[in-house]
C-alpha cells in the first residue's frame, strides 16, 4: 500500500533522508522509528505530499504522490506531530471544511459519528483556540479518519493525549488495521509499538538501518527476548552515548 | 540585563545566518529605507526653510511645526507602547520559563521594559530622528542642540512606555489579555480614523496659506494649538526649541523633568507590577467560549457570502468569511478601509475648481483621468493589507491545504475570485463616486469604470500571485504580514502596473476627448493608433492577471512546510 523507491531529501548539503526502500502491504500498522533528526518526520511528511523529495519517488495505493498528488491524497490520512487548526474555527466547523476538500456527500453522520468517538461531542460548537493539546490533537485525527482513508500517515500520535485518549487511539489503530488500513507511524513511544506494530523500520542519520517485527530486530541487535527499548539503543548506538 | 540575552542571541544570529538571497533582500530594504529616511530629511528640510523665509511668522510657524510633531510622537507612542507591552508582558512565549523561573517579579519588569521600549519606540525614533535633524540644519543649531536631543529623546521614550505598560497591566486585569488586546485593536483603529478624518476635515495645509484667514487675529488663533505645560511633549519642545534658536531658556529645568518624570514612572511602574503583574498574567490565560460561532444570522451571512462560488472553492471562502469576522485585528481594519474611502472621496469635494484658470471642464475631465491612477493606488492601499495576506493567512494550517486532494491551483484562484469582488465593489464605488462629484463627461465615466474594473483584476492578481510567492506562514498578527519583503515587492509592482496602463492609455484617451470637446477629427490612422494603444493597455492587464499567479503558483507548490 505504501512504497518508498530511493527516496531522498537534502536540505542544501545535508542530507535528511538517503536514498530508502520501504515497502507497507495493506492492513499492516508499521512503526516507523528513529532518534531525533534520523528523517522521521521528513519522510512522513514526503508520504503526505508536504516535501518534494530530491531524489526517488513514494508511492501510496499505488499512486506517485509526485505525480498523482490528488489520487494518492484522496486515500491518505494524515495526522501530524503538533496539531496547528485553524483557531477561529469551531470543531465541526473545522471538520465540515475538511469532508468539502475530500468531496464528501452528506458528512453530517460521520462527523457526529467521529465527535463522538474522540469526546468531542461537548466541544463541538466551541472555537479551537479554546482546545487543549490534546483536544486538538484528537480533532485532528477525527478529520483524518473522515473521509475513511485507506492509509493512514501519523506522526507522533501520543503526544498530548491522556491515558484513556492514548488507549482510545490504540484501539482505533488496530480496528483500522483489522479493517484493511494501513498505518505508517512514527513515534518515540517504544511499547506502543510492541504492542501495536506488525512490522517496524528503524532510520537512523537519513537511512534505514534495520527493519523487520520486534523479534526481527531483537534478534539483529543479538538480544533476543528482549524489550525494543534497548534493542534500538543498541541499533542506533544510543547505548554507547548513555555508557558515556 | 540578562533577562535579555535570548532576544540579543536571536537578532544576531537572524543577521548571520541568512539564507542565500537574504542578503539581497536585506540590501533592497535597507535601500529603500534609507531612500525614505533621505525624502523624509529632505522634505523636512524643504519645509523648514521655506517657513524661515516668512518674515516674522517663521521662526513661529517652525516652533509650532516641532510641538505638533512632539505631541503626535508623543500619542503614537503612548499607544504603541500599550499595544507592545500587551504581547511582551503577557503574550510572548518566553513568558512560562520565565515566570518559572526564580527570577524577581521586579526584574522581569525592567527588562520587558527596555524590550518594550526597543520595540514600540524604534520606528517613531527613525522616522523622527530626519525632522529633528533638518531643524538642526535648517537652523544652523549648535552641538548643544544634538546633545540636548539625544538626552530628551531618552526620556522622552521611557515616559509614554511607564505609562503604555501601566494602562496595559490595569486592561488586563479587566479583561483576560487576548479580550483586552480586541478591544485595544477595536479602540486604537477608532481612535486613528476619527483623527484622520478630523485632520483632514480640519485642512491643516491652511496653516500655511494665510490668504485663507481673513485677518491676522484669525491666523494667529487658529495656529494655537491645545498646550498643556503638564505634558512631557511640552518639556521636550521647551528643551529643543531655545537650543535650535540659541535663545535662553530653562533647558536644564525641562531636561530634569523629563529625566525626573521617567525615573519616577519606572519606579511607580515596578511598584505597580509587583503588585498586579502576576495575577493578571495569570488570568491572561484564561480562554473564552464562542459566541459568534452560535450565532445564526452570523452563519447565515456567511454563507450568502460564500454562494456565488462552486464546490471547494466555496468551502475555502465559507472558511475564510469566518476566520475573518471572529479576528478583531482583522475585521476592525474595514475601518481604516472606510475612513480611506470616505476621505478620498471627501477629496474631490474640496477641489477648487472655480478658481483655476483653464476651463472647469477641461480641468475636470482631467483630474478625472488622474483620478484612473489614484483609484488605482487607493485599491492598492486597501489590497496590500487585505488580499496580499490571503495565503499567509492559512498560517501553520497550511499543512490541512497541502496534504488535502486541493490543487495549489484551484487554492489560489479561490483565494483570487474572493477577493476580486470585493475588491471590485470598492474600486467601481471610488472611480463612480468621484467621477460624479467631478461631473465628467459619459465618455469618461466609461473609460473609468472599464479600467478600473480590468486594472482590479490585476491589482488582484498581484496581491495573491505575490502573496503567495513571499509567504509568511508565521506571524502574530496579521498586519505584520504586509510589512516584509513581499509587500513592498507588492507595492513597486502594483504601481508599475497602474503607472503603465494610465500611461498607455493617456494619449488615446486624449485624442478622443479633444476631438470630442473641440468637434475634431480623428483619421483612421489615428483610429489604428488609438486601437493599437488600448490593445496594448488589454495586453498589459492580461500579463498582470496570468503572470504574477503563474509566479505564485510556481513558489507555493516549491515551498516545503
Amino acid at each position: 500500500m505504501i512504497k518508498l523507491i530511493n527516496l531522498t531529501k537534502q536540505y542544501g548539503t545535508l542530507t535528511a533522508v538517503n536514498g530508502i526502500d520501504l515497502e507497507v502491504p495493506e492492513g499492516q500498522v508499521f512503526g516507523f522509528l528513529g532518534p531525533n533528526g534520523a528523517g522521521k518526520t521528513t519522510t512522513i511528511k514526503m508520504i503526505a505530499g508536504l516535501l518534494q523529495p530530491t531524489g526517488g519517488s513514494a508511492l501510496v495505493g499505488g499512486y506517485d504522490v509526485q505525480r498523482q498528488p490528488l489520487k494518492a491524497k484522496f486515500i491518505t490520512g494524515f495526522i501530524p506531530d503538533r496539531p496547528f487548526l485553524y483557531e477561529k474555527l469551531t470543531a465541526t466547523e473545522f471538520l465540515y471544511f475538511v469532508s468539502t476538500l475530500y468531496d464528501m456527500k452528506d458528512p453530517k453522520p460521520r462527523i457526529a459519528e467521529l465527535l463522538d468517538l474522540f469526546g468531542l461531542n461537548e466541544w463541538a460548537d466551541e472555537l479551537v483556540e479554546n482546545f487543549s493539546h490534546g483536544m486538538k490533537q484528537r480533532l485532528v485525527m477525527a478529520s483524518a479518519l473522515l473521509h475513511r482513508p485507506k492509509v493512514l500517515v501519523v506522526d507522533e500520535p501520543m503526544v498530548g493525549l491522556d491515558p484513556r485518549g492514548a488507549r482510545l487511539v490504540k484501539d482505533i489503530f488496530k480496528d483500522l488495521a483489522a479493517t484493511g488500513v494501513t498505518v505508517f507511524m512514527s513515534t518515540h513511544t517504544l511499547e506502543i509499538v510492541e504492542q501495536m506494530c506488525t512490522r517496524v523500520a528503524i532510520i537512523n542519520r537519513g537511512g534505514i538501518i534495520a527493519q523487520g517485527s520486534v523479534e526481527d530486530l531483537a534478534r539483529m541487535a543479538s538480544m533476543p527476548d528482549s524489550h525494543l527499548e534497548p534493542v534500538f539503543l543498541r541499533l542506533t548506538g544510543g547505548d554507547e552515548q548513555i555508557q558515556r | 540585563m540578562f533577562l535579555l540575552t535570548p532576544r540579543y542571541h536571536g537578532i544576531k544570529n537572524r543577521f548571520s545566518r541568512l539564507a542565500p538571497g537574504d542578503g539581497l533582500k536585506s540590501v533592497i530594504l535597507a535601500l529603500l529605507g534609507l531612500a525614505f529616511w533621505a525624502f523624509l530629511f529632505g522634505v523636512s528640510f524643504k519645509v523648514l526653510s521655506y517657513f524661515r523665509t516668512i518674515e516674522g511668522l517663521g521662526d513661529l510657524l517652525a516652533i509650532r511645526l516641532l510641538s505638533m510633531v512632539l505631541i503626535t510622537f508623543f500619542s503614537i507612542l503612548v499607544f504603541s507602547n500599550v499595544v507592545t507591552s500587551l504581547s511582551t508582558f503577557y503574550l510572548s512565549g518566553e513568558l512560562d520559563i520565565l515566570l518559572s523561573s526564580p527570577v524577581p517579579i521586579g526584574t522581569v519588569y525592567r527588562a520587558k521594559f527596555v524590550e518594550t521600549i526597543a520595540d514600540s519606540s524604534w520606528m517613531t525614533l527613525i522616522y523622527g530622528l530626519p525632522v529633528f535633524i533638518a531643524y538642526g540644519a535648517v537652523f544652523k543649531a549648535s552641538a548643544a542642540y544634538y546633545a540636548g536631543l539625544v538626552l530628551a529623546l531618552v526620556p522622552f521614550l521611557m515616559i509614554p512606555a511607564a505609562i503604555g505598560i501601566g494602562i496595559t497591566m490595569l486592561l488586563v486585569s479587566a479583561f483576560p489579555a487576548r479580550r483586552a488586546k480586541d478591544v485595544l485593536v477595536l479602540l486604537g483603529l477608532l481612535f486613528f480614523v476619527a483623527v484622520y478624518i478630523l485632520f483632514r476635515m480640519l485642512r491643516p495645509e491652511k496653516l500655511v496659506d494665510p490668504d485663507a484667514f481673513p485677518t491676522l487675529v484669525q491666523y494667529l488663533t487658529a495656529m494655537r494649538g491645545p498646550v498643556s505645560p503638564l505634558l512631557p511633549n511640552e518639556w521636550a519642545e521647551e528643551v529643543l526649541a531655545p537650543l535650535l534658536r540659541s535663545a535662553k531658556g530653562d533647558v536644564l529645568f525641562y531636561l530634569l523633568m523629563l529625566w525626573s518624570t521617567a525615573g519616577a514612572g519606572v519606579v511607580i511602574g515596578e511598584w505597580v507590577c509587583n503588585r498586579v503583574y502576576y495575577a493578571s498574567w495569570s488570568r491572561s490565560q484564561e480562554g473564552r467560549r464562542a459566541a459568534l460561532s452560535r450565532s445564526r444570522a452570523a452563519d447565515r451571512f456567511f454563507s450568502l457570502i460564500s454562494l456565488p462560488f462552486p464546490g471547494k472553492m466555496r468551502s475555502i471562502v465559507l472558511k475564510d468569511a469566518k476566520l475573518f469576522f471572529r479576528d478583531t485585528s482583522q475585521w476592525s481594519q474595514l475601518f481604516l478601509l472606510v475612513a480611506l474611502m470616505v476621505v478620498y472621496i471627501y477629496s474631490f469635494k474640496l477641489l477648487p475648481f472655480e478658481r483655476a484658470q483653464m476651463p472647469s471642464f477641461y480641468l475636470q475631465n482631467l483630474i478625472s483621468f488622474l483620478n484612473l491612477g489614484m483609484v488605482g493606488f487607493v485599491t492598492t492601499a486597501i489590497a496590500v493589507r487585505f488580499v496580499f495576506p490571503a495565503v499567509s493567512l492559512e498560517g501553520a494550517a497550511f499543512w490541512i491545504i497541502r496534504s488535502a486532494p486541493l490543487s495549489i491551483t484551484d487554492f489560489l484562484w479561490a483565494k483570487f475570485w474572493s477577493s476580486l469582488i470585493p475588491l471590485l465593489l470598492l474600486s467601481e464605488i471610488l472611480i463612480i463616486l468621484s467621477n460624479a462629484l467631478l461631473k465628467v463627461t459619459p465618455f469618461m465615466m466609461g473609460i473609468g469604470v472599464v479600467t478600473v474594473f480590468l486594472m482590479t483584476f490585476g491589482i488582484t492578481s498581484l496581491g495573491v500571485g505575490l502573496g503567495a510567492a513571499f509567504p509568511r506562514f508565521r506571524y502574530e498578527n496579521a498586519a505584520q504580514i504586509p510589512t516584509g519583503f513581499g509587500g513592498i515587492v507588492y507595492m513597486l509592482a502594483a504601481m508599475l502596473f497602474i503607472g503603465s496602463v494610465v500611461v498607455l492609455e493617456a494619449w488615446p484617451v486624449y485624442r478622443i476627448f479633444a476631438a470630442q470637446s473641440f468637434r475634431g477629427h480623428i483619421p483612421p490612422s489615428g483610429w489604428v493608433l488609438i486601437g493599437s494603444s488600448f490593445l496594448l493597455v488589454l495586453a498589459v492587464n492580461v500579463l498582470a492577471l496570468l503572470l504574477p499567479m503563474k509566479i505564485g503558483l510556481k513558489r507555493l507548490m516549491e515551498r516545503e512546510i
